[in-house]
This record gives C-alpha cells, sequence and structure tokens, in this order.
C-alpha cells in the first residue's frame, strides 16, 4: 500500500509549477487520495475496489485573469505541464475584477489526523469485518459497504503559503433486510481504525431490520419525529448547501440572507463549523491555503453568520474564515465540518416525551423543493416507527415528507445527549445528536 | 496503451485470476462559466489511469492506479487478485458471466468539429453575449452560461481476446436566469437546467443551440415567475414537456430496470427496485402509449458507445413495450444470473472505477402530435417544464419532482403562470394514467451527465430521448 509522499516532495512537485514565469501568480493544489472499498449484499462480498490517484491543480494570475487547469500526475513535469496549461486558459480568459488575490502566508496549525492503520488496510482486514457485521446479521440479508481511505493535500502559491495535512476516515455501513420486508440500517465513521465497531453496526442494523418486520401504513401528516443523527445530519448538512455559504448568503440566495441577529432556530440549537476539532475530519486550511476557523453560524437559536473564502471575505469586507472549495468554484464558500451542540435527552426520552409520533432511522435521497424557504423534501428508510403513548408501537411503511428546515430547527424540543460522525463524502462531516422535532410534514408515503 | 491494458490482463492471469480485463482511460474536460458579465473560471483538466478487474474462483477484485509503469501494473494486477481472494472470506454462489464473443475494434463519437479545437475566444464571446442579453431583462439579479467539454479515451482489453479503442466525446452549454425578490428566488433555464443540453457531439451542437436567440425569453421569464401565483395542490391532469419527461424516465424507470438494482447489489446506498426478475413480460408498468427503448447506438446520446466497459457491442432493445415490461439493462454478471446475455451496459465513470449496470439512452417512443397539440386536446390541467428537483423512494416508487415553471391550460390552451410546480406519485400508477405522448417534432434527445450511483460513488453520462407526456389524475402543487 503507498503511503503519504509528504510535505517536502509535494513542494518540489508544487515549485515546478510555481517557477513557469510569465505569470502574476500562481497556485498548486495538490491532492493524494488512495484506499480500498469493500462491498457486500445479499450477505456476501460483491464488489471490493481499490484505487490510488491524485489532482494537481494550478491555478494562474496573470492581468487579473485567472486560468485553472489540473492534470493527475506525481511528478514536476506533470505539475509544471499543468501550470502551463493555466497560464495559457489565463491568457485569454476575461478580467475577473473580483479576485482577491491569493492567499498570504499563514501558519497552519498542525493536526494529527493520519491513522497508519486505516491508511494500510488491507483487503483481508476489510473483509473480515465485513464478515463481523454480517455474522451480527444472522437470518437476515445484509448490505453495505466498509471503506478505508487515505488522503493528503497540500496548497503552495507564489505568495509563500504552503499548507499540507494528511488524514484517513474509515467508514462503515450496513442495510439487515428480513424476510418479513423490515430492514434496519447503521453506520459508523471512525478515526482510527480500532475505533470502528462492526459488531456494534451489525448488531444495531439486525435489531432495527428485526423489528420493523411487517411494517404498517401511516397516514401522511404533521406529526412529532424523533430523528436519529444519521437523519439529523440530512437536515444540517442542506444547510450548508442553502444556508451557511457566504456567497450565497450576500447574493440574497440563502434561506437565511439578510436574517444575520434574527432567531432562525429554537433557543437550545446551536450550529457551527469546527475544522480544528478532534472529533471531525479533514484538513485544517481549505483549499486556498487559509487556515479553517471556527465559525459560530447558529448560537442559542440566532443566526450570527456564515463562512467565507478569500473572495467572498473582500466582498463583505469580512475575514476570510477558511471556507474555500477547490478553485474554479462558481458555488462560494462551503463548510464541510459542522456541529450541532448535544443537549441532555436520551433517544429513550424523546420516544417517552412523545405521545403519538414517528421514529426516522435515516433519510433517503432527499433534495431541495425552495431555497429560500429552506424546504427539502426526501424518504424515510430502513427503519421508520410509529411512537404511541410514550413507546415504539409498531413499524410502519415510507414515508415522504416536505419541509423546511428551519422550520423543523425552529420546532426542535428535545436534544440528543450523544453526537455521531456522518460524512456524505470525503471531504465534509457533521456531528450531530438525535432531535425531537414537533409539526415535521409528511406528504406521502411508499409500498414498503 | 492498448498494450498497457494487455499487459495487466497477463500480469492479472500470472497472480492466478481465471479472468481479467482492464482498461487504460484518459479522460479530458474543458468548463467554462460566465456570470453577470465576469468568468467564472475556466477549468481543464485531465485524469489517466489503469483499472483491473479480475475473477478469482467466482469472486471479484478491482485495483486501479494513476501510476503506469511496468512496475506499478503488476503490483495492481496483483493487489487486485488478492482484494478476489479477500471477498472469499464470505462464500457465495460464484460469478459466472454471460458468454460474449471477444470483440476487436475501434469507435469513435461522430462529430463535424473537434470542440477541443475552438479557441477560448470564441467561448467565452458566444457565453458572454447570450448572459448579456438575459442580463438585459429588467429584475434579472443573475445571468449565467456555461460550456462544459468532455472527451474519454479508453483501450480495453479481456483475458478472453478482446482488445477495444474508443473516443467518446460530449459537448453541451447553456444558460439560466435568476431573479430574486421578496423572499423568493426563481430561475429559468435554457435549453435545460443543469448547464443545459450535453449531447455525443462537437461544437456543432452548441453552435445550433440558440442560446443567443433564446436568452431574453429566459431572462423575463425568470422574472414574470417572482410574481407569479404558486402552483395551487390539486389532484388534475399534468403535461410535462420532453426535459422533464427526461427527469420521469431517469428516475422511475430507467434506474428501476437496473438488473443490479433488482438482484440487491445496490440495496444499501442507491436502493433496490420494485421491479422484480420475474416481471419480464408479465409486468403492466405503463400505459398502453409507453414503450420505452435502451438503445446504446443512438446518435447522439451520452450513452452511446461501440462496446460497454466489458467489451459487449452496444444494443437497442425494447424495455417497456406497449405498456408491458420486457427487458433489464444488464452486465455480464447479472444476465448470467437469469441466463440471458448482456444486454451491454455496464459502465464506468473512469479508469478508477468498477463498471456498474448503466443506463445507456433510455427513451420514450415518440407517438404522435406536437406538445401545442397536447396541450390543445387538454381542458383543464397544468402544463410543467424543466426540471428543478428530484426525490424518490429506495424502490423507485413513491416521487416528487418540481419543475422550474407552469402554466394553467384551460380550454386547450395556456393561461395563468404558476411558480414553484411539483407534483408526486407511485411510479406503475403514474406511468398507467400517461394518455399522451408527442410525436417525433418534439422528441429531443437529452443528455443526463450526472448519474450518481454505486460506492465509490460514479457519475454516469446516459441520455434520454423524450417527448412531451401527458398524465392524468395526478397530484400536483404539494406543500410542506
Amino acid at each position: 500500500m503507498p503511503g503519504t509522499i509528504g510535505p517536502d516532495q509535494v513542494r518540489r512537485v508544487a515549485d515546478a509549477a510555481l517557477g513557469i514565469g510569465g505569470a502574476d501568480g500562481v497556485e498548486v493544489l495538490f491532492m493524494h487520495s488512495w484506499g480500498g472499498l469493500t462491498r457486500f449484499a445479499s450477505s456476501a462480498i460483491h464488489q471490493s475496489t481499490w484505487s490510488e490517484d491524485t489532482d494537481i491543480r494550478v491555478r494562474v494570475v496573470k492581468d487579473g485573469r485567472i486560468g485553472v487547469a489540473s492534470a493527475n500526475g506525481f511528478t514536476p513535469e506533470e505539475s509544471r505541464a499543468a501550470a502551463e496549461s493555466a497560464r495559457e486558459i489565463a491568457g485569454v480568459a476575461a478580467p475577473d475584477p473580483l479576485f482577491p488575490g491569493l492567499a498570504p502566508p499563514a501558519p497552519i496549525e498542525a493536526t494529527d489526523r493520519l491513522d497508519e492503520a486505516i491508511a494500510s488496510a488491507s483487503p483481508e482486514q476489510r473483509a473480515e469485518t465485513v464478515a463481523d457485521v454480517v455474522g451480527r446479521c444472522e437470518g437476515l440479508e445484509a448490505a453495505g459497504a466498509y471503506e478505508t481511505s487515505a488522503m493528503e493535500m497540500a496548497v503552495a502559491n507564489s505568495e509563500g503559503q504552503f499548507a499540507w495535512a494528511p488524514w484517513t476516515l474509515a467508514s462503515l455501513s450496513a442495510v439487515a433486510k428480513s424476510q418479513g420486508g423490515g430492514t434496519g440500517f447503521a453506520e459508523t465513521f471512525a478515526t482510527t481504525l480500532g475505533d470502528v465497531d462492526a459488531s456494534g453496526v451489525g448488531e444495531r442494523a439486525a435489531r432495527k431490520a428485526r423489528s420493523s418486520d411487517e411494517p404498517r401504513d401511516l397516514d401522511p401528516g404533521a406529526y412529532t419525529v424523533v430523528l436519529e443523527p444519521a437523519a439529523v445530519s440530512t437536515l444540517v448538512g442542506f444547510m450548508a448547501f442553502i444556508g451557511f455559504g457566504g456567497r450565497a448568503l450576500l447574493e440574497g440566495r440563502s434561506c437565511l440572507s439578510g436574517k444575520n441577529g434574527q432567531r432562525v432556530a429554537a433557543p437550545t440549537v446551536s450550529i457551527y463549523d469546527d475544522a480544528t476539532s478532534p472529533l471531525t475530519i479533514g484538513s485544517p486550511f481549505d483549499f486556498e491555503g487559509v487556515p479553517r476557523r471556527r465559525v459560530e453560524l447558529i448560537r442559542e437559536g440566532i443566526f450570527l453568520d456564515g463562512v467565507y473564502d478569500l473572495r467572498t471575505a473582500k466582498q463583505t469586507g469580512k475575514e476570510p474564515t477558511g471556507h474555500a472549495l477547490p478553485a474554479p468554484n462558481p458555488e462560494g464558500p462551503f463548510p464541510l465540518n459542522l456541529f450541532m451542540e448535544p443537549g441532555d435527552a436520551t433517544l429513550e426520552e424523546m420516544i417517552a416525551a412523545t405521545e403519538r409520533g414517528v421514529l426516522v432511522t435515516r433519510f433517503h435521497y432527499s433534495n431541495i423543493v425552495h431555497e429560500v424557504e429552506s424546504t427539502i423534501t426526501g424518504m424515510t428508510r430502513d427503519g421508520t416507527f410509529a411512537i404511541e403513548d410514550g413507546e415504539i408501537a409498531h413499524p410502519i411503511k415510507n414515508l415522504r415528507f416536505t419541509q423546511s428546515i428551519l422550520e423543523a430547527l425552529t420546532n426542535t424540543t428535545m436534544i440528543g445527549r450523544e453526537t455521531e460522525l456522518a460524512s456524505e463524502f470525503f471531504f465534509s462531516s457533521s456531528r450531530v445528536p438525535a432531535l425531537r422535532i414537533e409539526g415535521f410534514h409528511f406528504t406521502g408515503r411508499s409500498d414498503h | 496503451m492498448l498494450d498497457v491494458a494487455r499487459a495487466a490482463v497477463d500480469a492479472a492471469r500470472a497472480a492466478g485470476a481465471g479472468f481479467a480485463d482492464a482498461r487504460v482511460v484518459a479522460i479530458e474536460s474543458e468548463s467554462l462559466t460566465v456570470r453577470n458579465q465576469e468568468m467564472e473560471g475556466i477549468d481543464r483538466s485531465s485524469s489517466q489511469g489503469l483499472g483491473i478487474r479480475v475473477l478469482l474462483d467466482g469472486y471479484w477484485g478491482f485495483a486501479a492506479t494513476a501510476r503506469l509503469g511496468e512496475g506499478e501494473i503488476h503490483r495492481t494486477a496483483e493487489l487486485a487478485t488478492r482484494i478476489a481472494k479477500a471477498a472469499s472470506r464470505l462464500p457465495r454462489e460464484p460469478v459466472t458471466l454471460a458468454a460474449v464473443e471477444p470483440a476487436t475494434g475501434r469507435y469513435q463519437t461522430p462529430m463535424q468539429q473537434d470542440p477541443f479545437t475552438v479557441p477560448l475566444e470564441e467561448k467565452i464571446a458566444l457565453l458572454m453575449e447570450a448572459t448579456r442579453r438575459v442580463q438585459a431583462v429588467e429584475g434579472v439579479t443573475f445571468a449565467e452560461g456555461g460550456i462544459d467539454l468532455f472527451r474519454s479515451r479508453s483501450w480495453f482489453a479481456s483475458s478472453e481476446g478482446s482488445a477495444i479503442e474508443q473516443t467518446i466525446v460530449h459537448s453541451g452549454a447553456g444558460i439560466d436566469a435568476t431573479a430574486i425578490g421578496d423572499g423568493e428566488m426563481q430561475r429559468r433555464s435554457y435549453p435545460n437546467a443543469f448547464r443545459g443540453h450535453i449531447a455525443a457531439a462537437g461544437w456543432e451542437h452548441i453552435a445550433k443551440l440558440g442560446l443567443v436567440e433564446e436568452a431574453e425569453r429566459t431572462g423575463t421569464q425568470a422574472v414574470e415567475l417572482l410574481s407569479a401565483h404558486e402552483c395551487p395542490s390539486e389532484v388534475t391532469t399534468l403535461v410535462l414537456d420532453s426535459g422533464q419527461v427526461e427527469l420521469q424516465i431517469h428516475e422511475s424507470i430507467g434506474h428501476a430496470v437496473e438488473l443490479d438494482r433488482v438482484l440487491g447489489m445496490e440495496e444499501a446506498y442507491a436502493g433496490s427496485s420494485f421491479v422484480t426478475p420475474d416481471d419480464r413480460g408479465s409486468l403492466r408498468f405503463a400505459s398502453a402509449l409507453v414503450s420505452i427503448t435502451a438503445d446504446a447506438t443512438l446518435p447522439g446520446g451520452l450513452g452511446t458507445f461501440g462496446w460497454d466497459d466489458e467489451g459487449v457491442p452496444a444494443q437497442r432493445f425494447p424495455v417497456i413495450e406497449n405498456g408491458m415490461f420486457e427487458n433489464f439493462i444488464s452486465s455480464r454478471e447479472t444476465a448470467s444470473v437469469l441466463g440471458l446475455p448482456s444486454t451491454g451496459a455496464m459502465r464506468a465513470d473512469g479508469w478508477q472505477s468498477l463498471p456498474l449496470v448503466r443506463m445507456t439512452n433510455i427513451s420514450i417512443e415518440p407517438r404522435e402530435g406536437t406538445l401545442a397539440d397536447i396541450i390543445g386536446d387538454t381542458k383543464d390541467g397544468v402544463f410543467m417544464a424543466t426540471n428543478r428537483s428530484w426525490s424518490i423512494d429506495d424502490r423507485r416508487m413513491n416521487f416528487q419532482f418540481g419543475c422550474e415553471i407552469a402554466w394553467r391550460i384551460r380550454d386547450g390552451k395556456l393561461t395563468q403562470m404558476y411558480r414553484n410546480p411539483n407534483y408526486t406519485g407511485i411510479t406503475p400508477e403514474f406511468w398507467g394514467r400517461c394518455d399522451a405522448v408527442g410525436g417525433r417534432e418534439d422528441w429531443t434527445l437529452w443528455g443526463t451527465p450526472n448519474c450518481g450511483k454505486g460506492q465509490p460513488t460514479q457519475t454516469a453520462r446516459v441520455g434520454h430521448g423524450c417527448a412531451p407526456a401527458r398524465f392524468r389524475d395526478v397530484q400536483v402543487g404539494v406543500r410542506a
């Protein structure tokens, strides 16, 4: 298995691009990723993959014009070729009057997020972990995936900034399926291999599947819901898309535009972004090389502010918060390490406090209905239960929700004391608790 | 590069694989975005590498690398074989492959003008002029335009003797207008949402799109939507334009008939399907007006190629014929489970990805009449155009889709404009209520370049030939 290329060699690769000449500024974003994924279905491993790749992405500034080119390579020659291509593009591009300049030199807080055991995990280890999950699903069909991923990322620019960081992530998910139509989902994300609790994932998925046999119909309508963390991560994750980005805020596209200082959620709800926390994954600097800062987004229900890259910081007169995406980036800055602060309730207490409601394990295929109203739609999946008189009464067929996220956060009445990490893709994550929300809108149902 | 693929196959066989195939793939892309007369970015990317797939005692292994040196080819082949061995930790019925004749040959997307050779200045000028005209409409907040070019060169070899070289070229462009005011944001796109209309073609496709000519109308409609009424909530007759039929087919038919989903291979992530292996020839999927064809030979489609990524030749076959479900889209492995030949739909999104069952060009067969004819034949209903939002359950049954714009149909005429239109339904019920499908005149072969599936997630480029269509008794205007 490969290891990190390391900052010294990465710097040599980047220097080949930085030294091309004929440019007013050059930035190199270098990403090197490798890892394996073992996928299982019908309680057997059916797809197993491994890959290693790089991306050398070069941004060249010339007379206020910008060009970006990228290639996957490992050598100074390939880096230089990408830079020359970017310079050629910059030579014909229209001027960019809003270009804020490249990131100035700034120290990057060192993080220790490389777990050698994850970085070098073998196919045999992944298969053994999957076998553990499947073994906990006796009498059921188990499906899922176990991925061990490693990444090193660096940003170097002609202003003198150089930042490098590696990190790893192991993720394990499982869906167990019973003969009676019950399905159960569980997942875990771990930053050290030793923290991957395969038995726990298998047992939780199996327990849910067994208890969701023979689901019944429930009429759509407004219900009190208890959302487990995987479902909450969908709501919070969509806020990254439609709420917290500085460019969306600036342009009036965000559901939070113009609401700074206003109440947008229940007083118990606080959401922040913090790449520096040891409880998350990823890089301590953004894709422009700016150090990531902790940003308070919603504090005790009040929207404070969003996240900013160099461009939107210049446009708004604010400080960049270290949330740029790779150039070119028409979407603007984006929070990749969201946290919702935990409360003091257990899941059992939330259920006990609910006279009539729905317990949701996770959502499926959610999408935006109305950005400015923060309305999304999606389906429940793999463990949806009716709550009656403070107890889980019976499994129910999956429901479609159509719901404003801000309204849901405003109607949040209880917050779980434990948080779980969820990651939709390798660069982003959210760590969130379970929530109890009143008046959650289910607008349809499915047949299973 | 065919030599590299062959060397990888040989290395895998030497490492113990019973079957192996290998693909060297080199992908280039160019993307330009203009917004409010400023360059948002010009991005040129390339990626090249090798993916090796092996079968060892009936278990799959796959490994891929961007390093193409001889030593790395051997290391990667050995790793793929080791991964296959590890998969046997959980016993299963050994994988078998539907037979295919070893293929040798070349395929290239037909095109008149290589889009990568068109000067950047010309591309920028087109986007600047089109978006200038959008922005000239009073009330438009953002005018955005984009051009996307894609070229994939691949070299495929298998231990069965296939040796194939293919070059696929896709070109696309589009504009959109955004208007913001009074707590509303409305967007109109042309020719379609999400970066426009992409086709397997050269620059000639972009030149014919009429971006400049349609710019003012696009901007005007975005502004008009701001003050339009909300789409009412009711059960009514729904007419969809061909762009929305594209999304409807993609989500509720195309994915539902992927045989890997049907067999549970995507169960934990993208989901499965309400269609079962026994449904061939017996499931009424839609009304008798609806015939759906999979056609990887269709000129201009994003799902058009010479051979799939298993070396199976491109095919045309019925998926739904006069409403009855007939055939799955499949791979050699999945087809073998049902004792059928592969329908040639196994594709990967790059060298680093394991091929999966993917849509090719899944199209509705045209019937009769134009969109205007269908609207003219509708006494009362809602006409919706251009996809904005999509969501469907894990068995492809319950869906809810949103569009950019709608109008009331009264006595065969479009009357009041509606904003934020959406509709919901259950797949076979919805398709069963289709009582009009437009003819060839308004049939368009759309490209969907962003179809996500698999773990690690892959993004496939697929096509859908679509005519406008009408559906009775549909719930529209779903509100929170």
